[in-house]
């Protein structure tokens, strides 16, 4: 069955992003990096990783939660929701929205995310470990299951309407997005809080370590010679509301949903499947929901992770859904700098696909050295660019192979 | 467009088709038992809801599970249950891309757990892939959509115990507004010594004193919620192309409405679960006096239960006492992820059968709350509308509305 | 240690990992090809086998294996060296 066009449907807006990085806390210092081709990448400083090969990761390394968490103690509250709250916080100031006069009823949260509060779960298995146990205490059930990210939103900010946590891991941020923009179309909230967080995970990092995707010296996303991601951590939030809503309080508009598609693999739990069949399935009903031929399409912000095979899948997927016109359209990759910050990401990268529709520029794929014949496309290497983008696709594959693709569009008038 | 229910497929402590266990709940038969598995490393030292039978090649037959943790394999088998008695087989899987919505409150914290720690005591070379692939929360959706081949939408919901619930309304709207046009929507949580111990330590499992305890929903005595373990899940479909296919239609999802309790402080929780229910109401365009019976969130939980007492009451405009109650968490215990999924299936037994199940273990109603029409007994209900409502341990509430197959356009 | 024990040893690791029988495994079949294992479980297999002659392999090595065979000579190789 094709889905159908959100034409009919109210139009969903961005009217306010905030996001906590490696490059930068906040829009204006996010951007300018993005532009600088700025990354944060540094060794690791979260754990020990002396008997690990690698050991680089993209922490964010200047964030003091006591600026953001002013309700809830922050001592109290994971890294995850830590970063959530400020994300969210920068947000709602972006899009000077008085939530004091909003019906708090209908405002709702929706995030993404990997791994929760991961720190909560090693904290326990370093008791578990060590054979104390016993001193683990309630605070591992009331902080550590993952719908706490979204609830310490909603508590720190006095938001009653859904509060709801979407862990599809990599690809989770567009799905909190898609989500949300669905809720408002409905007309179940007036105003949304979507995006995604994750802090930086040992268990995560000891993961991809094993799995050998980690790469030792540089994020390099397409290159011949690319070995690998590299972890990181962040957050993003973005503010959805109804563009007649948005309107009616004067609020500045960066883009809107125009549409999102969603797919499965069913392939394998760490591979994505070898054709980019569900990848490009995925892209398709994105061109369906928002009404857009892939001619429409101005630019595409890649998951492009740094690994060999994703990077290649992706490729073939961009491919087989756009045809020829694959070659005109730039794809880049922010985690060349910013690292993979797992179900942050795709929120990350949806905020600033809003900033690129507005600013007319687009980010670099960062130390892009040598073309790999199988990534043949225009990945923007290394240096910005001016170029006018008014439809931005916005692509997350994650585990299980949960496949993503949001379409944010300059808003007509 | 209108969201059918056309089939469900579950693994519980009270049996494993949804006439077995509605028949197990109807008579008072419980699913909480001591453990006393190998397994667990650490004594278990509360009756629980685990499954100690449970095998999943009696549902698959002929398969290596070693990719699939505890969690991963009670989906896939219910999923496989769910997808057998919706009459989805496989050359009808091969020919549509079929969803799944899979609420859960850990996916498997047992599995991360286990994850981490070989890796602290072994050293982080010794960390198992297999292992990792499983440590997603999204894991056991994932490893359902492989083993079924379900191609559709896939995603999961983690919002503690109302998550399978939430699933049930993310899922409806994902087929109202034309995104899917059949869905496996519910939930599933494994039991394990980590989610026990954690429950423990903050005081939310059933207390032990003078040598009984009351994990019993609206019991005056009652100190805490029994854990339990389950996976369940519902095939959902768009109406016209359930008819047009043959499928029997076992009921419908007419709305639902989800909301948060920011406050979270004691007595405060009775808002939302307000709000939620009025929201599936207006959703459902079905008047709070339409609906003929609740089946209730009520674990034994000393302050959600009352929340959800207080809830009703007010909603009833103080005539609680006239709308049938079940509540069978008194007799499942508390499936985290997988409960509302599982109430939903009962509340479609009931509807078929006419009977609602009792709380068996209900000594003493506790005299300070509104009165709610629930007895020890099972009772008989005519029921075209039923209410299923998911209250969560931090402030998540959740009502979904069901009607019979017999509704009419 | 003999390359026929080595060998055993594998295959018991592919059995655990895989539910394919022990005594079924030859040591020519290509894990990919007549076993019909996908990366995770080759690798899950190779950490296995790695904890338990304790020795690590490069990614190089890990990527090179196909059959019980070259894994066993990648073992005995390792053994040596150990030794040496």
């Amino acid at each position: 069955m094709r889905p159908g066009s959100l034409k009919t449907m109210p139009t969903v807006v961005v009217t306010g992003i905030g996001m906590v990085t490696s490059v930068g806390i906040g829009r204006n210092r996010f951007w300018s990096s993005l532009m600088a081709g700025r990354s944060g990448f540094g060794p690791v400083r979260s754990f020990d990783t002396s008997s690990f090969g690698v050991h680089l990761g993209a922490e964010v390394t200047d964030f003091d939660p006591r600026d953001y968490v002013v309700e809830l103690a922050d001592q109290a509250i994971g890294r995850s929701s830590q970063l959530a709250i400020a994300a969210a916080r920068l947000a709602v100031s972006d899009a000077a929205l008085d939530l004091t006069a909003m019906d708090r009823n209908r405002v709702g949260v929706c995030v993404g995310t990997t791994s929760g509060e991961p720190h909560f779960i090693e904290r326990f298995d370093d008791h578990y470990v060590a054979g104390s146990l016993d001193r683990v205490g309630g605070e591992f059930i009331t902080r550590y299951p993952c719908h706490v990210v979204p609830g310490h939103v909603a508590m720190e900010l006095g938001l009653a309407g859904e509060a709801m946590m979407i862990p599809t891991a990599c690809a989770a941020g567009n799905y909190a997005i898609a989500h949300a923009s669905d809720l408002l179309r409905a007309g179940r909230a007036d105003v949304m809080l979507a995006g995604g967080s994750d802090s930086f995970s040992r268990i995560t990092y000891t993961g991809f370590a094993r799995l050998g995707a980690i790469a030792p010296e540089v994020c390099q996303p397409f290159d011949r010679n690319r070995k690998g991601m590299i972890p990181g951590e962040g957050a993003a939030m973005l503010l959805l509301e109804r563009k007649e809503h948005a309107l009616a309080r004067g609020a500045r508009i960066y883009c809107e949903v125009a549409g999102y598609g969603l797919s499965c693999d069913a392939h394998h739990m760490t591979a994505a499947h070898p054709q980019g069949e569900g990848a490009a399935r995925a892209m398709n009903m994105a061109l369906q929901t928002s009404d857009l031929s892939p001619s429409d399409v101005d630019y595409i912000s890649a998951h492009g992770t740094g690994t060999p095979t994703n990077d290649r899948l992706e490729t073939v997927a961009v491919k087989k859904t756009f045809g020829k016109l694959a070659y005109k359209i730039p794809i880049s990759s922010i985690k060349s700098m910013l690292g993979h910050t797992m179900g942050a990401a795709s929120a990350i990268e949806a905020a600033a696909c809003a900033l690129i529709i507005t600013q007319g520029q687009i980010p670099p794929t960062m130390h892009w050295q040598d073309q790999d014949p199988e990534c043949d496309l225009d990945y923007v290497p290394n240096v910005a660019r001016e170029h006018k983008v008014r439809v931005a696709m916005n692509n997350a594959y994650a585990f299980g192979g949960n496949n993503s693709s949001l379409i944010l569009a300059a808003c007509a008038a | 467009m209108r969201v059918a229910i056309t089939g469900a497929g579950l693994i519980s402590s009270l049996g494993d088709t949804p006439a077995l266990f509605h028949y197990a709940l109807c008579k008072g038969h419980t699913g909480l038992h001591p453990v006393e598995d190998g397994r667990f490393e650490h004594p278990i030292s509360r009756l629980a809801g685990y499954i100690g039978d449970f095998k999943p090649d009696t549902y698959l037959p002929e398969k290596c599970f070693r990719a699939l943790d505890r969690t991963g394999q009670l989906v896939v088998s219910a999923a496989k249950l769910a997808l057998e008695s919706s009459g989805w087989l496989n050359d009808r899987l091969n020919e549509h891309n079929v969803g799944l919505v899979l609420g859960t409150t850990f996916g498997s914290v047992h599995t991360i757990s286990k994850f981490d720690r070989r890796a602290l005591t072994q050293g982080p070379s010794c960390a198992s892939p297999m292992d990792f692939a499983n440590t997603v929360i999204n894991a056991a959706a994932g490893q359902t959509a492989i083993w079924h081949k379900l191609r559709g939408i896939n995603s999961t919901i983690a919002c503690g115990s109302t998550s399978g619930l939430m699933a049930l309304g993310y899922a409806t709207d994902l087929i109202r507004y034309g995104y899917q046009t059949a869905i496996l929507a519910g939930g599933a949580d494994e039991f394990c010594f980590e989610s026990f111990s954690g429950f423990e330590q903050a005081g939310l499992i059933y207390k032990v004193t003078e040598g009984a305890g009351f994990p019993v929903p609206f019991e005056e005595r009652r100190t805490g919620f029994a854990l339990s373990e389950g996976a369940a899940l519902i095939m959902l479909e768009e109406w016209d192309a359930a008819v047009a296919r043959g499928a029997t239609i076992l009921g419908e999802v007419r709305g639902y409405g989800s909301t948060y309790d920011p406050r979270r402080s004691n007595g405060s929780g009775t808002d939302a679960i307000v709000r939620a229910i009025q929201a599936a109401s207006e959703d459902a365009g079905i008047a709070i006096s339409e609906i003929d019976c609740i089946s209730a969130s009520a674990n034994g939980s000393i302050h959600h239960d009352r929340d959800e007492a207080l809830a009703i009451n007010a909603l009833w405009n103080g005539r609680s006492s006239l709308i049938p109650v079940a509540a069978i968490k008194s007799m499942l215990g508390e499936t985290l992820g997988a409960s509302g999924a599982f109430q939903a299936i009962d509340l479609i037994e009931t509807m078929r059968t006419g009977l609602l199940p009792g709380i068996p273990e209900l000594e003493r109603y506790e005299p300070k709350l509104p009165p709610l029409n629930a007895s020890r007994k099972r009772q008989s209900v005519h029921a075209r509308c039923g209410l299923v409502n998911s209250v969560g341990f931090d402030g998540h509430a959740c009502a979904l509305l069901i009607s019979g197959p017999e509704k009419q356009d | 240690m003999e390359i026929e024990s080595i060998k055993a040893t594998i295959k018991q690791s592919i059995s655990r990992v895989t539910g394919i029988a022990a005594d079924t495994i030859s040591d020519s079949a290509s894990y990919e090809d007549d076993l019909g294992l996908d990366s995770l479980s080759v690798l899950e297999i190779a950490v296995e086998v790695e904890s338990y002659f304790k020795f690590q392999a490069s990614d190089e090595e890990l990527t090179s294996i196909r059959t019980v065979e070259d894994t066993a000579e990648l073992v005995r190789k390792r053994l040596c060296a150990q030794v040496a």
